[in-house]
C-alpha cells in the first residue's frame, strides 16, 4: 500500500484505537495486587523524630551536636544548643559527618593484607580472626607496640595511652599541623598546661599575628560565635576593630578591619616592638608589671626592637603606609592596641610554623601582659583541668622529632608493631621525615582501625574498622575549654548499617587487654561502662549543670544534656612571670628557609582541613571560602606576579621545594604578597575513597609531602612554613572548578599602583570606628 | 483507495469499539473483574476473624490487621507476621481437636512467613489512578464530632446517627465485610464519581476537582 497521507492517518487511528483496546483488555496484574510483606513494615506510617546529643568528630574541636534520628537513621546534624563550646552553632565540618556514616565505601569488615605491603589488596576476615590475630601479634611484639591515633582527650585519651603502657609501648597523638609551639608559647609565657580561651565576646581590639582563627585554627565555631558578638552585640558601644597580621590574606584577614601583609616569619620582632612602644609611651595596663616583665630592666630589655629598627625588617608595602615611616605605623598601631582596652593579642597557624615560631607567639602572647588581658574579661581566660583527676584534658601530640625518633625506632627494629587509629601519618608527615618509608618493611606488623581506607591503612596487615562516632560511645574535654571545666559525652544515636559490620575501637583495646591479662588499669568491660563510672564520680562531686537525684538520673540526663560543666569551676589566673621579655628577647631570630624562591605558605582547608574529611563530597564540594575552588588543590599567586611570569588562571604550575616538587593549577588572588604562593592541604591522596582520590596529580596535590623536614627551634614541631619553592609553568592548563564564575578578581575602589596586594585592604584603620 | 463500503465497515467497527470500550468502563466497577470477588491466593475468611464471637467469629477489629486506616491514605493490607500473631499457635501442628477451621489454608499462611515469601492479594476495592481517597479523613468525619443523624446516599441509603464506633464506620461504605466469606463490593455501590460527589454534596463538603482528583 503506498503510504499516502489518508494512509498515514488511517493507519495513526487504528493504532491509536488498537493501544487503547489492548490496555484496557490487558489486565495489568501488578496493579491489582495488593501485597502482604512478610515482615511487617516498622511503625513508618507517621515519622516522628528523636534528637540525641552526641559530640562531632569531624575535627579536633570536638563541638556538641544535636542528631536528628528518624526510623533508626541519622539525618540531619545540628549544633547542640547547651554546649558551651560551640552554643547551637556548628561547622560545614559537623555537616558532613552524616556522608561519613553513610559512605558507600566504608571498610565493611575485618580484613587482612593478601597482597604486597602498600598494594592496597586486603582479603576479608571474620573478627574472631581478626582479634585473634591482634592478640597473637601483641603478645609476641607488644614491648615494641607504638600506638598512634587521632589527638584524644577524656577517656579514649585514657583507654589509648593506658593500653599501650600495659604493654610496654607508646602511644602518640597525631595531626600534620599540631599545636605543639602554640602549646609551649603558653607555657612559657603564662605557665599553664592547657591551651587557654579568648573572650572576644568583650574584646574590644584583637591583633591577630597568622591564626585563621575564623576558619581553622583551634576552635574556630566557638570564636566565631565570640567574633559575631565583637563586632555587635547587646550592650556593647563600640564595635570590636579586628587587625590580622599575617602574610597570606586568609578567610580571617578577609573578615578583618586591617589586614598587615608582613613577611613571612617577622610577626615576633613586630609584637616586641610594639611592646617597646606600649613601654616607651607608658601606654600599659595600670595592671601590668613591667618591672617584673623585663626584670627591672625596663625599655632596656627590648633595646634591639625599636620601632626604628624593627620597621624596615616589616617589609611593609608602601600603600598601607600612606606615607608615613614603617616606625610611625607600628608607633600608630601599638596605640590604638593599647588604647582600646579590653585588647587582645593572639598569634599562630604560620606565625608558629617558621623555625622561629616559639620566639614569635611568644612575643605575641606577652603583649596580653602589658594591656593587662591576663584572665580578665575580654582578654585570655585560662582553663581548668579535668573534673575527674586521671581523665587527660589535653591531647599528648607527637612532634616532628617524635616522628623522626619513631622511623628510627621502626628501622633499628625496636618498635615491631604499629596500631594506628584515624591517624594519617603516612600522608601526613613530610616525605623527608622518611616515616612512611620506614613502615615499608617485613618485620613490622602495622595494625589499622580506620573505618576508611587511607595512605597509612594501606601499609596496614591487619583492618579493624572502627565504628563511626555516630555508632559509638566517647567523651570529650574540650581544649580549649571555655573557661571552667566541662566534659562532653558521645553516645551511639544509631547503629551501624547491615552491611556494616564495625567494631568500637576502645571496645577492642580493652577486651584485648582483657584477654592478655593486661587489665590491671583498664578495669571497665566498655567503654560504656567506664563513661559510667565517671558519670557516677561526678554525681558525687555534687555541682555542676546536671541535675539528679539518683546516679541513674544522672547518667540519664548527662547524655540527654551531652555533657557536664560547672561554671564556678575556673582557671587559674597566671601571676606575671619574672624577666619574660629578657627570655624572649634573648630568643629573638630571622626565620632560616630550605629551598629558594617565593615563601611557601601551606593552609588548612575549611572543610577538609589536613586532608581527614577528604573523602568526604560535601566537604570537598563546600567551595572555598575565598577562591571559591572545589574539589582541588591549587597555588595562590599574586596576580602581578603571575602577568609577570606570563601565567595565566588555571595554568598548571610545578612548585619546586627543596624536598620535591608537585603540580597544581594557579589562582591568581589580587591580595597576596608577591613573594608569598599558598597551597591548601588536603588533597593528594592516592589511596582511599574514590571521592578523595579521583583528581589526578595535576589537580590533586599534597602540599605536606615536599616540605623540608625542618624543626621549630625548641619545640621539635614541624615548621611548615619554614620552605621557598620555585614556581615554573608545565604548559598545562585547566579549568579551576569555582564559584565564582569566569571573572577574574579585581579591586573594587580607587586604583592603587604599588603592591596590588594593598589594593584591596580595607580603608578603616584602627581607631576608626564605623 | 479504499472502495466506499470497506471504508464505511471500519468505521462502523471503530466507533462500535469505542462505545464497547466506554459500556465496559462504566458499568464495570473498575473495569473487569472487580464486580464479583475475585479469587484470592489464600481463602481468607473475614467471618471468621472480623465475624462476631456470637456469630462463631473471633471479633478482631478492622484497624487491627488494616493497621493504617485510621491515619493516612490507604487502608493497607497487614504483613504476613501479623497473621502470626495468632496462627503461629493456631495451626495444624497445634490445633488437635475438631474444628471448622480449614487448617490447610491456615498452613499456607505459615508456609509464606516460614518460606519468605509475601502474599500477593487480588484488589477487591480499587479506584483509578487519578483519584486520592483518604481514609483517615473519612473515618474521622464518621467516628468523630457532635450527635447527629445522617441519610448517606451509599449502601441501604437507611438513617443512622453519628459519630459511629470505627468499626461499624467501615461497614458504611464497605457493607458488612464482617458477615462475608469472600470479600465484594457492597451490593448496588459502584465507588464510581457519582457516589462520591452525592455524599460530598449531603453533608456540605466541597467538591472541588481538586478534592478527590491529583
Amino acid at each position: 500500500m503506498k503510504l499516502t497521507r489518508r494512509n498515514f492517518l488511517s493507519w495513526a487511528g487504528i493504532s491509536a484505537v488498537g493501544a487503547v483496546g489492548c490496555d484496557i483488555f490487558g489486565k495489568d496484574g501488578e496493579e491489582l495486587r495488593l501485597q502482604s510483606p512478610v515482615m511487617q513494615p516498622e511503625d513508618l506510617v507517621k515519622g516522628r523524630d528523636n534528637w540525641y546529643a552526641t559530640l562531632c568528630r569531624q575535627c579536633p574541636s570536638s563541638e556538641g551536636v544535636l542528631i536528628r534520628v528518624m526510623e533508626g537513621r541519622a539525618k540531619k546534624v545540628q549544633g547542640n544548643p547547651n554546649y558551651p563550646v560551640n552554643w547551637g552553632k556548628q561547622s560545614a565540618r559537623c555537616d558532613s559527618g552524616l556522608q561519613a556514616l553513610y559512605h558507600p565505601e566504608r571498610i565493611s569488615g575485618p580484613m587482612r593484607r593478601s597482597g604486597a605491603r602498600g598494594s592496597g589488596q586486603f582479603a576479608p576476615i571474620t573478627w574472631e580472626q581478626g582479634l585473634d590475630t591482634l592478640s597473637a601479634e601483641l603478645s609476641a611484639r607488644g614491648d615494641g607496640l607504638l600506638l598512634i591515633t587521632e589527638p584524644m582527650r577524656a577517656h579514649p585519651a585514657l583507654i589509648s595511652s593506658r593500653f599501650a603502657d600495659a604493654f610496654g609501648g607508646r602511644h602518640l597523638g597525631f595531626e600534620p599541623l599540631d599545636q605543639t609551639t602554640y602549646r609551649a608559647a603558653v607555657k612559657s609565657v603564662y605557665g599553664q598546661d592547657l591551651l587557654p580561651d579568648f573572650d572576644l565576646s568583650h574584646a574590644n581590639f584583637l591583633l591577630s599575628f597568622g591564626a585563621d582563627f575564623l576558619s581553622t585554627w583551634v576552635s574556630p565555631t566557638r570564636w566565631s560565635v565570640g567574633y559575631g558578638n565583637f563586632r555587635h552585640s547587646e550592650g556593647r558601644t563600640e564595635r570590636g576593630t579586628h587587625v590580622q597580621v599575617e602574610p597570606r590574606f586568609s578567610m580571617t584577614a578577609a573578615n578583618a578591619d586591617k589586614w598587615v601583609p608582613i613577611k613571612p616569619g617577622i610577626e615576633g620582632y613586630l609584637a616586641l616592638s610594639l611592646a617597646h612602644v606600649i613601654i616607651s609611651e607608658n601606654l600599659q595596663a595600670a595592671s601590668a608589671d613591667v618591672n617584673a616583665l623585663t626584670s627591672g630592666q625596663g625599655l632596656a630589655a627590648l633595646d634591639n626592637f625599636s620601632p626604628e629598627q624593627v620597621g624596615p625588617i616589616l617589609d611593609l608595602p608602601e600603600a598601607m603606609l600612606k606615607g608615613h615611616s614603617p616606625a610611625d605605623w607600628i608607633r600608630e598601631l601599638a596605640r590604638d592596641f593599647a588604647g582600646h582596652t579590653p585588647a587582645l593579642a593572639i598569634g599562630g597557624d604560620s606565625a608558629a610554623a617558621h623555625s622561629n615560631g616559639r620566639f614569635n607567639l611568644e612575643a605575641i602572647y606577652a603583649l596580653n601582659y602589658l594591656v593587662g588581658s591576663v584572665g580578665e574579661i575580654g582578654g585570655i581566660q585560662m582553663n581548668p583541668g579535668s573534673p575527674i583527676s586521671d581523665l587527660p584534658a589535653s591531647s599528648a601530640v607527637g612532634t616532628l622529632a617524635d616522628w623522626t625518633s619513631a622511623a628510627g625506632d621502626i628501622r633499628d627494629g625496636r618498635t615491631r608493631m604499629l596500631m594506628v587509629h584515624t591517624a594519617d601519618p603516612v600522608y601526613g608527615l613530610p616525605a623527608s621525615a622518611g616515616f612512611g618509608d620506614a613502615l615499608n618493611r617485613d618485620d613490622l606488623f602495622i595494625v589499622s582501625f580506620s573505618p576508611f581506607m587511607d595512605e597509612t591503612t594501606a601499609m596496614a596487615d591487619l583492618v579493624l574498622p572502627d565504628r563511626i562516632y555516630l555508632e559509638d560511645w566517647g567523651s570529650d574535654i574540650p581544649e580549649p575549654a571555655p573557661g571552667y571545666q566541662v566534659l562532653g559525652i558521645q553516645q551511639p544515636v544509631v547503629n551501624p548499617l547491615s552491611d556494616l559490620d564495625p567494631r568500637s575501637f576502645c571496645d577492642i583495646l580493652l577486651s584485648t587487654a582483657q584477654e592478655l591479662g593486661h587489665d590491671g588499669d583498664l578495669p571497665w568491660d566498655s567503654l560504656q561502662a567506664a563513661l559510667r563510672e565517671t558519670s557516677d564520680a561526678l554525681f558525687a562531686l555534687n555541682r555542676g549543670s546536671v541535675k539528679a537525684t539518683s546516679a541513674g538520673e544522672f547518667w540519664n540526663n548527662l547524655l540527654r544534656q551531652g555533657g557536664w560543666w560547672d561554671e564556678r569551676e575556673t582557671g587559674p589566673t597566671p601571676s606575671t612571670p619574672n624577666g619574660l621579655y629578657n627570655q624572649i628577647a634573648s630568643r629573638a631570630a630571622q626565620p632560616s628557609y630550605s629551598g629558594e624562591g617565593l615563601y611557601l605558605m601551606p593552609f588548612s582547608h575549611n572543610t577538609l582541613l589536613d586532608g581527614r574529611n577528604t573523602h568526604l563530597p560535601w566537604a570537598q564540594a563546600a567551595p572555598d571560602p575565598l577562591t571559591t575552588i572545589a574539589w582541588q588543590s591549587w597555588v595562590e599567586m599574586n596576580q602581578r606576579r603571575m602577568e609577570e611570569m606570563g601565567l595565566r588562571e588555571g595554568d598548571i604550575v610545578q612548585v619546586q621545594a627543596s624536598q620535591g616538587s608537585i603540580t597544581a593549577p594557579v589562582y591568581p588572588n589580587p591580595a597576596m604578597r608577591p613573594d608569598v604562593v599558598g597551597i591548601p592541604l588536603g588533597q593528594g591522596r592516592r589511596n582511599g575513597p574514590e571521592y578523595a582520590t579521583a583528581g589526578d596529580e595535576r589537580e590533586s596535590s599534597n602540599v605536606l609531602s615536599i616540605l623540608a623536614a625542618s624543626q621549630v627551634e625548641g619545640t621539635g614541631a614541624l615548621a611548615w612554613a619554614s620552605n621557598r619553592v620555585q614556581i615554573s609553568a608545565t604548559g598545562q592548563s585547566m579549568r579551576l572548578v569555582k564559584f565564582e564564575g569566569e571573572f577574574t578578581s579585581r579591586e573594587i575602589g580607587n586604583q592603587i599602583d604599588n603592591n596590588p596586594a594593598e589594593e584591596i585592604i580595607k580603608t578603616t584603620s584602627p581607631g576608626e570606628h564605623h | 483507495m479504499l472502495p466506499l463500503a470497506l471504508v464505511g465497515l471500519l468505521v462502523t467497527a471503530i466507533v462500535g469499539f469505542i462505545l464497547v470500550v466506554l459500556a465496559i468502563s462504566w458499568f464495570s466497577n473498575p473495569p473487569f473483574g472487580l464486580g464479583n470477588a475475585p479469587p484470592q491466593p489464600i481463602a481468607f475468611p473475614h467471618t471468621v476473624h472480623a465475624g462476631l464471637p456470637a456469630e462463631g467469629g473471633v471479633g478482631i477489629q478492622c484497624e487491627f490487621c488494616h493497621r493504617n486506616v485510621t491515619k493516612g491514605a490507604a487502608a493497607t493490607v497487614p504483613a504476613v507476621e501479623n497473621c502470626l500473631f495468632c496462627h503461629n499457635q493456631i495451626n495444624s501442628e497445634n490445633v488437635v481437636a475438631e474444628t471448622s477451621v480449614d487448617l490447610a489454608e491456615v498452613q499456607r499462611v505459615v508456609d509464606r512467613f516460614n518460606d519468605n515469601n509475601p502474599i500477593d492479594w487480588e484488589r477487591v476495592h480499587r479506584l483509578p489512578d487519578h483519584v486520592r481517597f483518604v481514609h483517615e479523613a473519612h473515618i474521622r468525619f464518621l467516628t468523630q464530632g457532635e450527635s447527629r443523624e445522617v441519610t448517606l446516599p451509599i449502601g441501604d441509603e437507611q438513617p443512622m446517627r453519628l459519630p459511629l464506633p470505627v468499626g461499624e464506620s467501615c461497614s458504611v461504605c464497605h457493607g458488612n465485610v464482617a458477615g462475608m466469606t469472600e470479600v465484594q463490593p457492597q451490593t448496588g455501590q459502584s465507588l464510581k464519581m457519582g457516589t462520591c460527589v452525592d455524599c460530598h454534596k449531603t453533608n456540605n463538603v466541597a467538591t472541588d476537582c481538586t478534592i478527590c482528583h491529583k
